[in-house]
């Protein structure tokens, strides 16, 4: 019993931490697995891995284009493994992510070219790019996104409101590989901006038979006269300004002599001769060194304003007051007019499977 | 050392002569003066009226000193004639700041009886700072006896002193006036006799 006591607790231990061990493989480490699994030819071992690879989610999850490539894998194992419906599923859901997707003709077979192709252009959708924040002159200026197709399909565009009353139609037609879509910041009426608030643009996919298969949604916050404006000039540096007003130092550094004369005139006696009846007289003397001190001290005329130096500093702060004013005229003519937009992260729909 | 110390002092002089030029000063003065005596558990007090004059050369950072008065000082009972002179050689350390070494000498004369001089040989230190730049300013310069006599009864002596005050300058003009309180004491070794002395003096000089 106590030689199985180790052997039990280590049991233990290795039971507990073993999921964890497994967990802090990544998911591009399971995916190099994956397809290694696959160029193997264990196509059942790669379709696990592949699945687990692109099962990790948030930022364990595996990038962009490493996930394309384990959808691309996983379509292929399967399609090899002769499921085809699963093989479908795992392609579309690579075009739907990436419509520009390619697989690498040297990686894969002909067949899995063959049927990835097949089942791009019977997918089609379209994904958007369009600047996270800008500002344009309505009727003067657009704003410009780009729309990339799965496939040559027709598409229409719009720009609606958050309950979905269309604004204004953007486009109506084919799109082969790629499409510049404009809005020029106008409403239906084409006379002016629509008002603030959140609006998206809506791009529909139609199959051949007109019907909707996918709809794109790209949210956009409209927001009148914002713009990036001229930074305000600072204000003038400490350094640059002069005293307004005489400073005390001077006037107390005139007075200190006279005042440690004053009180040496009145010590010295006992300094120098201590036990002696010191003739008073010698008051007189302390009392008019303290007293031209004192003249001294008003002399330089602490606290007193300095006209010259208010000037200077009145020309520097109104010459910065000006610019500053400069500035924020300059603001509120680029800002009249202009409609801020900001985008946000596109949805990508499908009503109904096609 | 002695060689040495000459050889510094003349590497000095020469140096401040090659930076400097003379500047002479004069000045006459009086005021009055208290002397205080005690021998054993006697004490004396004398006052009058002092007449003085004194010159200051400079040069560079060095600085001659000179200085004579002379009066007497009387009570009810008793008067006694007194002169007082100083010969002092200084040295700027700082523009504010000046040390001073030589002899001081006081003598007080009484009919009927030979002269009563305490001679020190004293260090001093002068400290300026300015109320009004170049018209008015304080000082106050304290000393103490490096060695030191006196002459009736003949004891060595021991002593120091003070004065403080105020100097004044006239714009564009080198006139200067002087309002300052001095006091000194002597000790004689045997330590019956004590003399100090006050004085208020007023002086108007000529020169820079």
């Amino acid at each position: 019993m106590r030689r199985a006591l180790p052997f039990l607790l280590a049991l233990s231990l290795g039971a507990a931490l073993g999921p964890r061990m497994a967990n802090a493989q990544s998911a591009a480490a399971v995916l190099a697995q994956g397809t290694r699994a696959y160029d193997d030819l264990e196509y059942d071992n790669a379709a696990g891995l592949l699945r687990r690879a692109l099962a990790f989610q948030g930022a364990d999850a595996l990038a962009p284009a490493d996930a394309d490539r384990g959808l691309m894998y996983l379509a292929a194992t399967e399609l090899l493994r002769d499921h085809a419906d699963s093989a479908r599923a795992v392609a579309r859901r690579l075009v739907l992510a990436n419509p520009r997707f390619r697989p690498d003709e040297l990686v894969f077979p002909p067949q899995v070219l063959t049927f990835y192709e097949a089942t791009r252009r019977a997918t089609p959708a379209v994904i958007s790019r369009a600047p996270a924040d800008t500002a344009i002159r309505p009727g003067a200026e657009a704003l410009g996104v780009r729309l990339y197709a799965s496939t040559f399909h027709d598409v229409t565009a719009t720009l609606g409101t958050e309950a979905g009353r269309v604004v204004r139609t953007l486009y109506a037609g084919p799109i082969s590989d790629s499409l510049d879509l404009h809005w020029n910041g106008l409403d239906s009426s084409g006379t002016a901006p629509p008002p603030n608030g959140r609006y998206a643009i809506t791009v529909t996919s139609l199959d051949r038979q007109r019907r909707v298969v996918r709809i794109l949604r790209l949210p956009l916050e409209v927001t009148q006269g914002r713009v990036d404006t001229l930074p305000h000039p600072a204000p003038p540096a400490d350094s640059l300004l002069l005293p307004e007003r005489q400073p005390m130092r001077p006037a107390l550094r005139a007075f200190a002599p006279a005042a440690l004369a004053g009180v040496a005139i009145a010590v010295l006696p006992s300094v120098v001769a201590s036990g002696e009846n010191a003739t008073g007289a010698r008051f007189v003397v302390g009392g008019t060194v303290t007293a031209a001190g004192i003249v001294a001290f008003f002399s330089h005329h602490p606290g007193r304003s300095i006209p010259g130096n208010a000037a200077h500093n009145r020309t520097l702060r109104d010459a910065w007051r000006r610019e500053d004013a400069d500035v924020a005229r300059r603001n509120a003519e680029r800002a009249r007019g202009m409609i801020g937009i900001r985008s946000g992260a596109p949805v990508l729909l499908t009503p109904e499977a096609p | 050392m002695s060689r040495a110390l000459a050889l510094v002092l003349l590497g000095i002089t020469s140096t401040a002569q090659a930076q400097a030029r003379w500047n002479l000063s004069f000045g006459a003065g009086g005021g009055p003066e208290i002397a205080h005596s005690r021998i054993g558990t006697t004490r004396e007090r004398v006052s009058g009226l002092l007449l003085a004059g004194e010159g200051v050369a400079t040069r560079g950072r060095f600085v001659a000193r000179l200085r004579y008065g002379q009066g007497r000082v009387t009570n009810d009972t008793a008067g006694r004639d007194v002169a007082e002179g100083e010969a002092l050689l200084g040295y700027k350390a700082r523009p504010w700041l000046t040390v001073w070494f030589g002899p001081h000498a006081r003598t007080f004369v009484v009919p009927g009886q030979s002269d009563r001089r305490w001679l020190f040989w004293s260090g001093r230190v002068t400290a300026r700072g300015s109320l009004l730049p170049g018209r008015v300013e304080s000082y106050v310069e304290l000393w103490q006896g490096v060695t030191g006599s006196l002459s009736r009864p003949a004891e060595s002596a021991s002593g120091g002193g003070g004065e403080a005050g105020l100097d004044l300058r006239l714009a564009r003009h080198p006139i200067w006036g002087r309002l300052g309180y001095r006091i000194e004491q002597g000790r004689a070794s045997g330590g019956a006799r004590r003399e100090t002395v006050e004085a208020i003096t007023l002086t108007v000089g000529y020169g820079y």
